[in-house]
């Protein structure tokens, strides 16, 4: 099958076509070893919360569905102010996936983010939104107009749109009252494409919106009236919920849109200590092609690409020599805008006539940053990470020639047409101020298979693993020095090494290894890169960024990947890794010019396919190492490295390797011995109940008249007992069945990260 | 060579080439005029030759300027537009066998256009001709290339222009051509003759056209060396028109005018069953609900009418139907799965604009010039199908302006003014669309690339700025999205296409016949059946602000559009004149709606809410899971023709509705009308009037009635004689009933 080319429907003849034509790019598998059906060890998700969220300053009883939830425990937050307990049921015992959230009072409006420690380690991650109005939640099936769910102006509704159906809401409302219909939905983690339509009584459409999930009304008369709300293509299902905010606009006041989650490429803004409001505002918003506004630089304009086809204009003075650097935000603010920025070099001049004529020379069109490394296209195979550090917004630089006037222009690519007052952007022109800003993820392997379902990948160690975060810098104002990264203040047994990102260059990585024996833990990290700029010292905190979503294939859907508001780590306590490669000794003294052999320790706690998996050299400075492979049938293997070839200079060197083997994982092996154990217990259990029986029967058979009665109750008492373990067994034998077919073996493709290696270059002695 | 650069139509590739042949011309020149045939006029090449070679059709598409080598390696250029690349074809290709200077009856052109050699296109000059003589005597004359010289076609004319005949009669048109230098010639034998409808005219032979006894009127198009002149004819029937309905609006009086002028008495107004089913259909695509029937029928009010078109145009049918309309000739095509988001935005975009009447300007200009994703601005699907600038503007120009500019890709326009500068020019404001892939794949982010915006000749290599049919524009500069220039263009009241073009479609959507036809091929040369009533509606349409609604409203309320489909004594034979209703076959979806509803059933659709109606379906998809909506024509989305909506009648049509598993399926549902009917207790008649109600929108007559009656109380039993349990009986006899309804013609035409 050719790269990106769509497979056949079916899923076994897509199956049979990946497992005959794997192939991995950065983490190459060998095709002859694999026949992996699946991509990724089972990790704990979090996919849905009822409802999605709550006022401040209440309870709220939230049921929570997921994958790989087994012994969920702990729900938590991304803020304090948000507590959950176990729902205790009638018999004293909690309700499984049933929670009691607290909000405090003073937690502030916004959205959190939920996880939930299960038997695997924490999950990944669900917002929860907290807000002011009033809260109602969906309860019954609300798909006519019948059925209508009752709410107020000034509430919210929670809802999940069941497949092919229109959820209704339905209110009372005033002549002249203005509302507002807000539908929160993929800045929750929802998979619904909002169309809200606002309805009369009898259902009937009177305003729709399909593309902003928000919609503004002016009653016309009192009386009921209907929101309808549907998914764009009429999706519906667990994954199709919404928080649905029906407000009244007074006269002088915005209402707010309701919190959402930020693009990955959200990243990057604001720069470091930038003002939260800019100093200036746009002249005249309103007018499409107004004159140039006159500003001086250094420059932090607001300003809106409004009404359609707006240009903005701004005018400044400038010497010969001067550097500007020019950033805009826009995109990057959430805004569905493409700004161009271009600056121009004006000069008058007298012309024949005694007119003055204008003439414009241009001096620099700035456009796109795009991603500092390749995002996977939008084909079958994964090709390279789903997230876009880049972004639509313009960022670069002016050099200016001569002393005299310039325009720097600002217009939305997309903005022809569209008439969204919502559309701002703020323009900073100023001196370089030379920064980075960070971003991570977990990172997926590079193969042929729509199996995207790890994607969405928590940072949930087991027992001996290593997981790889791919980090990506962006680069501000010609800053191009190195960047040291770490992860600190992890649970324990967790130790985080950070592979720099190299001067000039935009990709690191930070590995995350878990002891063998790391106890079961889980910890908030703090994620930062550390680098040297003009001579100071400086830190800044990164972003960690996921998939809202497990894809099982990639062809029904597209990846919708976010970022993150904090960087959880955790460790299973049960779960080991299937495989654990580490160097015999952490730290290596080398010198200069030497050929380097690492040996290597492998312990494997599954069986896998294939004698052996290919890995590559990563860490700054070890990218040109040849890959090799580690043999899946020995517990030791070698790496080469020739530091004459790779030219090191002597100092201290982070090293490692990372590839993808195929685990025949099985899934809890300890239930199957656990519930073998239950069947022999029933089996015993019967048997004794049965001699049990037989021997009452007997005795009440013989038994005197004194004793007959006593007698017989106890055979009965028997009967019944053997009748209970009569009914046990089975359910025993049902149980292990369930564990044993849960725990055969099955073909998993995922990535093994070698423990990192220190090696220190002496130099090289001189002669 | 002084000729060399007079011919502006050489390019820059032909130029060597060129000159060798005008080397030979000069050294055929010199034979020829040693020859000094003095006394014998001199034969034009250009004026001559080309249009008798045109005449006789060698360099029609299909023969000798046929794209890609002609025909047997001869290559004309299309109807001649190209004289100077024809002379070269005649002159220097063939290894120079098509000319014989010494022997011109030797000549290859004359041997094989006479027939005297084998060839496939038979005989087009025969020896006897004046055609044949002149090129005889063309050759004779040294076969002279005069394209610098000769006087230059201004103007064709005809004589007379106009007509009034009576039907059956015929008539003689002379063809005079005016030249740059003030001289007149008579080409009528050389000069094309066409007819607009050759039911009602055909031409008999060199500028003769007899006329049919169908009354209204028809045209005939003559065409001479690339210019177009159209004789108008009318046939009125002669017809005392008097009592005509009365004049609701501008409408009526420019239709009624018509018939006035023409002798046609028009059929009086329908009665209200009628005008209520009719207005349904047309307006929101649906039968009237049995309430709405009953309710209008049994109002006595005068302005009920008026009221029921507008309670039609609020509703979100009238939505769903017309962006049915606009959806498929928008081509809102399911491909591949992963179309679907982009088609439900695509389609969802258009009925909502609908619904809320978004002006007509605003609506174009929004798909023309859209930006951004899918999602975030729907008509960004538009061009995810329609992907080159060249489809762009071809669909553009035919949608929007009613223009065909295909032609005009490779050669001149053969029947328009329209010249491969103009397709061009018109393709330069599609030629800054900026892409850049999205996360869906096949679809692309639209961007305004900033630029000069110009579009290349293929032909003569010139780099054209954006210019709308002949039309300068303002300078565009790079900043500026030329779409948006376009889209101004459009809107402009003077602009002469765009509101033509859309009143023309409604029109036709609502009387079944353009003013113009076929409703997109609007030209000079094709004039409407009812200029006066054209011109006020594109007046109206304008004035209102391109209000959509207002247009139906306005059509609808006229008296004209309410006439009965029943003829009187005389406008049997009209087809144009709108005397009377033409009545229509129901529509694939409509009908598969109509059958739902009456039968009480209706149709599952795949990702779409149970109970969604077919005019509802986004995209073509639906076609194939329904066989249906394919055997009634419902369109692909192929083309931005309405035609590709077969309205046809079929064999297959009427045996599915007889037999079809689905139209059995419906009629036996567990749920059905047959089977609750059957069940309920209420008395035969009252169940009799609600099919009809429902089917009709009236009454049954007592014939109907009386019929029905005995139908239901028919003894039923099995082949072997027994009796038929008589639930079953019931159930079984009022599916026939509805079954025979809805084979009804009644049932299936809007009448």
């Amino acid at each position: 099958m050719r790269a990106g080319s769509r497979p056949k429907p079916a899923n076994f003849a897509r199956r049979a076509a990946c497992a005959a034509s794997y192939a991995l790019a950065a983490l190459a598998l060998d095709a002859a070893s694999v026949s992996a059906q699946s991509v990724g060890l089972p990790a704990p998700r979090l996919l849905t919360t009822m409802p999605m969220g709550g006022k401040a300053g209440t309870e709220v009883e939230v049921r929570i569905t997921g994958e790989h939830l087994e012994e969920a425990g702990e729900l938590s937050f991304s803020d304090p102010r948000l507590t959950a307990t176990a729902k205790t049921g009638m018999d004293g015992k909690p309700v499984p996936n049933v929670f009691v959230v607290k909000i405090a009072a003073d937690c502030p409006p916004g959205i959190y983010e939920a996880r939930v420690m299960t038997r695997l380690g924490i999950s990944s991650t669900r917002i929860f939104s907290v807000g002011t109005l009033d809260e109602v939640v969906e309860t019954k099936p609300n798909a006519t107009v019948a059925d209508a769910l009752e709410m107020k102006i000034g509430s919210v509704a929670n809802g999940v749109i069941a497949d092919r159906s229109v959820d209704h809401l339905k209110f009372q409302a005033k002549k002249g009252q203005k509302l507002v219909i807000d539908c929160a939905a993929k800045g929750i983690d929802s998979k619904l494409t909002p169309t809200l339509i606002l309805a009369d009584e009898k259902g009937r459409d009177l305003v729709v919106d399909r593309s902003a999930g928000f919609l503004a009304f002016d009653v016309p008369a009192d009386g009921t009236y209907l929101v309808k709300i549907h998914d764009l293509t009429f999706k519906g299902g667990v994954a199709i919920f919404y928080r649905l905010a029906l407000q009244e606009s007074k006269p002088g006041e915005t209402v707010a849109r309701q919190p959402g989650t930020a693009a990955v490429n959200a990243f990057s803004w604001p720069p470091q200590g930038l003002a939260a409001k800019s100093v200036l505002a746009e002249a005249d918003p309103e007018d499409p092609a107004g004159k140039p506004q006159k500003v001086t630089l250094p420059l932090d304009v607001s300003g809106r690409f409004f009404p359609a086809a707006d240009v903005d204009e701004y005018e400044f003075e400038a010497k010969k020599g001067e550097v500007w650097w020019v950033e805009v935000a826009s995109d990057r603010l959430g805004r569905p805008t493409d700004a161009s920025v271009l600056v121009q070099k004006v000069t008058k001049a007298k012309g024949g006539d005694g007119k003055e004529i204008e003439t414009r020379t241009d001096v620099v069109e700035l456009a796109d940053v795009p991603s500092p490394v390749k995002v996977s296209s939008n084909g079958y195979a994964y090709d390279g990470p789903v997230y876009d550090a880049g972004t639509a917004d313009p960022m670069g630089k002016i050099e200016i020639k001569e002393d005299g006037t310039y325009r720097l222009r600002i217009t939305d690519l997309f903005g022809g047409t569209r008439r969204d007052p919502d559309n701002v952007y703020r323009l900073i022109v100023r001196k370089a101020s030379p920064d980075f800003a960070l971003v991570g993820w977990a990172i997926h392997m590079e193969l042929r298979n729509g199996d995207r379902n790890a994607l969405s990948k928590p940072l949930a160690l087991r027992g001996g693993s290593t997981m790889a975060l791919e980090v990506v810098a962006f680069r501000r104002d010609g800053f191009d020095g190195p960047i040291e990264l770490a992860l600190e203040g992890l649970p324990e047994g967790v130790t985080a090494t950070g592979l720099k990102i190299a001067a000039g260059q935009s990709r690191g990585m930070v590995l995350v290894t878990a002891k063998e024996d790391a106890p079961r833990g889980f910890a908030r990290a703090k994620f930062v890169g550390r680098a040297e700029i003009a001579g100071e010292k400086v830190e800044r905190a990164g972003r960690l960024a996921s998939v809202s979503w497990p894809i099982p294939d990639s062809w029904g859907e597209i990846p919708n990947p976010r970022l993150v508001a904090d960087v959880p780590v955790s460790v299973s306590g049960f779960d080991k890794s299937t495989i654990t490669v580490a160097p015999v000794t952490q730290k290596i003294e080398a010198k200069a010019g030497e050929k380097l052999t690492v040996p290597l320790k492998i312990t494997r706690r599954s069986e896998f396919s294939g004698a052996s998996f290919p890995v590559k050299a990563i860490g700054a400075g070890f990218e040109r190492v040849p890959g090799f492979e580690i043999p899946l049938n020995a517990d030791k293997a070698e790496a080469v490295v020739d530091l004459k070839a790779l030219n090191l200079p002597p100092g201290d060197h982070l090293l490692s390797f990372i590839g993808g083997a195929v685990a025949k994982y099985r899934h809890r092996p300890d239930l199957v011995t656990a519930a073998e154990a239950e069947v022999k217990k029933a089996k015993d259990e019967l048997a004794a109940a049965s001699a049990e029986a037989k021997t009452t029967a007997e005795a009440a058979k013989v038994a005197s008249l004194e004793t007959m009665s006593q007698a017989n109750m106890a055979a009965a008492a028997a009967v019944q007992r053997e009748n209970r373990a009569k009914e046990a067994l089975p359910k025993a034998e049902a149980a292990l069945k369930q564990a044993t077919d849960a725990a055969q073996p099955r073909d998993i493709a995922d990535i093994v990260v070698v423990e990192p290696i220190a090696i220190h270059i002496q130099p090289a002695e001189k002669k | 060579m002084p000729r060399q650069d007079t011919h502006p139509r050489l390019t820059p590739r032909r130029s060597m080439h060129a000159s060798i042949v005008l080397l030979f011309a000069s050294i055929s020149l010199a034979i020829g005029t040693s020859k000094a045939r003095a006394n014998e006029p001199r034969v034009s090449f250009v004026n001559d030759v080309v249009p008798i070679i045109t005449k006789a059709g060698c360099n029609a598409g299909p023969c000798h300027a046929k794209a890609g080598g002609g025909q047997k390696g001869f290559q004309l250029s299309l109807l001649g537009f190209e004289p100077g690349e024809d002379y070269e074809f005649l002159m220097i290709d063939g290894r120079g066998r098509r000319l014989s200077l010494t022997r011109p009856e030797a000549s290859l052109l004359l041997a094989k256009a006479a027939g005297k050699v084998p060839h496939g296109g038979g005989v087009r000059l025969a020896e006897s001709s004046d055609g044949y003589r002149t090129l005889q005597a063309w050759i004779a004359q040294g076969a002279e290339f005069d394209g610098a010289t000769a006087p230059a076609l201004a103007k064709l004319e005809l004589t007379p222009q106009k007509a009034t005949l009576k039907p059956g009669e015929s008539v003689a048109i002379k063809a005079i051509a005016h030249y740059a230098d003030g001289s007149r010639r008579d080409v009528t034998g050389r000069a094309l003759f066409e007819s607009n409808d050759s039911a009602m005219a055909e031409v008999t032979g060199e500028g003769g056209v007899k006329v049919s006894d169908i009354p209204g009127r028809v045209s005939v198009m003559v065409r001479y060396q690339g210019k177009v002149a159209v004789f108008a004819a009318a046939v009125p029937m002669g017809a005392k028109v008097e009592n005509l309905p009365p004049e609701k609006n501008f409408v009526d009086k420019a239709v009624f005018g018509n018939l006035k002028e023409l002798g046609i008495p028009p059929s009086p107004v329908s009665d209200d069953a009628t005008f209520l089913r009719r207005s349904a259909l047309d307006i929101a695509g649906r039968l009237p609900t049995e309430e709405e029937s009953r309710a209008f029928l049994a109002d006595k009010s005068p302005d009920k009418r008026d009221r029921w078109i507008d309670t039609l145009l609020a509703s979100t049918d009238y939505a769903d139907f017309f962006a049915a309309k606009w959806t498929a000739v928008l081509k809102n095509r399911r491909d591949d799965a992963s179309d679907l988001l982009s088609n439900f935005a695509f389609h969802a975009w258009v009925r909502d604009s609908l619904l809320a009447n978004k002006p007509y300007d605003q609506f174009v200009r929004e798909l023309l010039a859209a930006t951004g994703t899918v999602v975030g601005n729907p008509p960004v699907a538009w061009y995810k199908r329609v992907k080159e600038p060249k489809n762009q503007i071809e669909d553009v120009a035919q949608l929007f302006l009613g223009v065909r500019m295909q032609c005009a890709q490779c050669h001149h326009h053969p029947f328009e003014r329209w010249s491969q500068d103009d397709y061009y020019s018109l393709a330069a404001f599609f030629s800054q669309v900026g892409r850049k892939p999205s996360a869906t794949r096949g679809e692309d982010l639209i961007f305004h690339k900033r630029g000069q915006a110009t579009a290349t000749n293929i032909k003569t290599g010139a780099a054209l700025k954006p210019a709308a049919l002949g039309d300068k524009m303002p300078e565009i500069t790079p900043d500026e999205d030329p779409r948006l220039k376009l889209a101004d263009w459009m809107k402009s009241p003077e602009n002469p296409f765009f509101a033509r073009a859309l009143v023309n479609r409604y029109w036709k959507h609502f009387f079944g016949r353009g003013l113009i036809e076929p409703e997109d091929d609007i030209r000079d040369s094709n004039p409407p059946s009812n200029p006066e009533l054209l011109a006020a509606l594109e007046k109206h349409f304008v004035a209102s602000g391109f209000d959509l609604k207002d247009l139906v409203r306005t059509i609808a309320r006229s008296s004209a559009y309410q006439l009965s489909a029943i003829p009187n004594a005389h406008n049997l034979g009209d087809r144009q004149n709108y005397s009377r209703y033409y009545p229509r076959r129901l529509g694939a979806e409509v009908m598969l709606d109509a059958i739902d509803v009456l039968a009480g059933t209706r149709t599952e659709f795949a990702n779409l809410p149970p109970g969604t109606r077919a005019v509802a379906l986004p995209d073509n998809s639906y076609n194939v899971s329904s066989p249906f909506l394919r055997v009634f024509g419902r369109p692909e989305g192929e083309s931005v023709c309405e035609c590709e909506r077969v309205q046809s009648s079929s064999l297959a049509q009427s045996l599915h509705l007889i037999n079809a598993g689905d139209i059995r399926g419906k009629l036996a549902a567990p749920t059905g009308r047959a089977e609750t009917l059957a069940k309920s207790d209420k008395p035969a008649e009252e169940k009799i009037r609600e099919i009809y109600m429902v089917a009709f929108s009236r009454e049954p007559k007592p014939d109907e009635m009386a019929a029905a009656k005995a139908y239901l109380s028919e003894k039923r039993t099995t082949a072997a004689g027994q009796p038929i349990d008589p639930q079953r009986a019931a159930r079984e006899n009022f599916q026939d009933i509805v079954w025979a309804l809805i084979n009804s013609k009644e049932f299936l035409f809007n009448h």
